[in-house]
């Protein structure tokens, strides 16, 4: 296909926004959908700022993507002026996650979208045999 | 997929569309509308929320139905609160209670606003924060914050913020008593601490438009409007905490739905029986955070006064700055309508779609006990916005509920890639609409032709009986979200 083995790209909806990320992993594939929503919104930190743990819980695959995704809504939202530097999945299992996100200040700050939320529309978590991962969500904007 | 015409402006989604269907799906609107529903896919949404339990009647679409997620925007669908009905956040949406409100004034835009537009919207812009992580007018202690959910509008009357008339002239009288602020998370909270009295962002703005027709005299007459006349129009919901709330609720319900055996076509449908504790919660939790979008505008609008004020140096009284009135068209309701020649306790989703009860409702406002409810539909920006007022027809066809704005045509990136918002904001200024200063990303995004024809969906609201057309309002100056 061309595309690098890991990666976003956004989806177009008439009235929203989706993402479309894939990794080699399903680890490396939610990490992706995260720096996504973090683009999306335009608060992507390109310094290294302050490390916070967190779990999350899910019926599925889907289930934990959206919880995920709603984390760092919220994160994002209320942490002012502070954008997402990085992003790391230390744990996934099949209903659950623990990260590590590390959020900084925003030097310079770019437009982005309000994201109200995570939605489970056409939501899916697609992985393969070998492991490698994509997955399609949906944002409300 | 197909539509069977019914007749000019009502089309029929028959059962079997799609497995599971309860009931049929309606889809009001001209032929044009209906044709660009069933385009967008709109239509199979239409069809997926007629499979959910409790469904009486219909699964109906208004005239400026667009795809959403599970729920079509524009969707409107009650559910039997007596026997095995549900209740979907979904179905409500995340920007909770968002709505319009309108203040009329006493001026006219001739002779006397017009030369002072610039410095008119160049204060409300400056009273109005906007876009993305905007702080609101007030920051609220948590203590604050749960007044807030509970009384609405009042929290800010009993602050000496705003007249008693404001309240009487918001549906539900400016508080939604069934509200349980214990529903409401300590996130949601905290994402409201800081947000009452902001615009947001997407497609929330706050216009001044004139009044360029009035099709109903008498109604017009009752609300005060008159061609010429001056107004203010502001499209707002409720902010971070109403998207948390259906956050929490629908992560809850997504769960649940397994343990109850509940199946639906697509996720973002998730829902309960009405009866089951988690729909109680969720309905407590929904009407706190309208409480919060009608306090929300209804500081926003002490801002439009505060504007007004210092560039007439009049105060607000004296200058007509009126409320008249207040719909949100993001709400599920326990409502009583007649279907089949009884009186049935039902609950009204309303997502993308307003409220629009005919003359003589016992729920109306004395004022407008005559005419009917008023309903307030927000044009694109640069083109007209609509008052209209609900019938009795609304209240047999269609749950008492007409068309919410022009609905989306094209993707945001659509619309960017076919203008920029420097671009844009100059061929604005050509029209002789001033902006105030905002995002020019968000403004391309947000451009009139990314919308369907707004004429043409008020047109098709009378057409199908749903709502009279009173006045025509078309936009002076803009303050984007």
């Amino acid at each position: 296909m061309g595309e690098p083995r890991t990666g976003f790209a956004f989806l177009e909806h008439t009235a929203d926004v989706g993402i479309r990320a894939w990794g080699p992993s399903p680890r490396e594939a939610f990490e992706q959908a995260g720096v996504g929503l973090a683009a999306l919104m335009g608060l992507t930190a390109r310094s290294p700022g302050r490390a916070t743990q967190f779990h999350v819980d899910g019926v599925d695959a889907g289930g934990l993507l959206v919880a995920l995704l709603d984390e760092l809504v919220f994160r994002l939202e209320t942490a002012e002026g502070e954008g997402l530097a990085s992003l790391r999945i230390t744990r996934l299992d099949p209903t659950s996650l623990q990260a590590t996100v590390e959020l900084a200040p925003m030097r310079d700050p770019v437009e982005g979208l309000v994201v109200k939320a995570a939605t489970y529309h056409q939501l899916e978590v697609a992985e393969r045999p070998e492991g490698a991962t994509e997955i399609r969500v949906f944002l409300d904007v | 997929m197909e539509l069977q015409r019914i007749d000019d402006f009502e089309w029929s989604v028959p059962i079997g569309t799609v497995e599971g269907m309860r009931v049929p799906g309606i889809v009001f609107g001209s032929e044009d509308l209906a044709r660009r529903a069933l385009d967008d896919r709109a239509v199979l949404q239409v069809a997926n929320v007629a499979t959910l339990p409790g469904i009486v009647d219909a699964s109906l679409a208004m005239p400026d139905i667009h795809w959403g997620y599970g729920f079509p925007i524009g969707g409107v669908a009650a559910f039997d609160a007596d026997a095995d009905g549900v209740i979907s956040p979904g179905g409500v949406g995340f920007d909770i209670a968002c709505g319009v409100r309108l203040l009329r004034t006493d001026l006219s835009w001739e002779p006397e606003v017009r030369p002072k537009i610039r410095e008119l919207v160049a204060a409300l812009g400056a009273a109005t924060p906007r876009g993305t992580g905007a702080g609101g007018r007030l920051r609220l202690t948590r203590a604050e914050v749960l007044r807030v959910l509970r009384d609405g509008v009042g929290f800010l009357l009993d602050r000496g913020v705003g007249v008693p008339e404001d309240a009487e002239r918001c549906e539900d009288g400016g508080v939604l008593r069934e509200a349980d602020p214990e529903q409401v998370s300590e996130r949601a909270m905290t994402r409201g601490a800081g947000q009452l009295g902001s615009l947001g962002a997407g497609n929330h703005f706050l216009e001044v438009q004139v009044v360029d027709e009035i099709l109903e005299p008498v109604a017009g007459n009752v609300m005060g409007l008159f061609e010429g006349q001056v107004c203010v129009m502001i499209h707002c919901g409720s902010r971070g905490l109403g998207h948390q709330v259906c956050t929490d609720h629908l992560a809850t319900m997504d769960r649940l739905m397994r343990s109850l055996d509940i199946r639906v076509p697509d996720r973002q449908l998730a829902c309960v029986p009405l009866a089951h504790e988690a729909a109680r919660r969720y309905l407590g939790a929904m009407n706190a955070a309208a409480n919060f979008a009608r306090a929300n505008r209804h500081l926003l609008a002490d801002g439009v006064r505060a504007s007004f004020e210092s560039v007439f140096r009049r105060s607000p009284q004296s200058l007509g700055v009126d409320l008249v009135y207040d719909v949100a068209h993001n709400l599920a309701k326990l409502e009583e309508h007649e279907l089949d020649g009884r009186r049935r306790n039902l609950c009204v989703h309303r997502k993308g779609a307003t409220r629009a009860f005919g003359p003589g409702h016992a729920s109306l406002p004395p004022v407008y006990r005559t005419i009917g409810q008023p309903v307030l539909i927000p044009g694109s920006m640069g083109t007209a916005s609509f008052v209209l007022v609900g019938t009795a027809e609304a209240e047999r066809k269609a749950f008492a509920s007409t068309c919410h704005g022009a609905g989306r045509a094209l993707s945001r990136t659509q619309a960017r890639k076919r203008i920029g918002g420097r671009e844009l904001a100059r061929q604005l200024d050509e029209q002789g609409i001033v902006l105030a200063p905002g995002s020019p990303r968000l403004l391309a995004e947000e451009a009139p032709f990314a919308y369907k024809d707004i004429e043409e969906v008020v047109r098709s609201c009378e057409g199908a009986g749903l709502t009279r057309t009173v006045a025509r309002l078309r936009p002076v100056g803009v303050v984007k979200g």
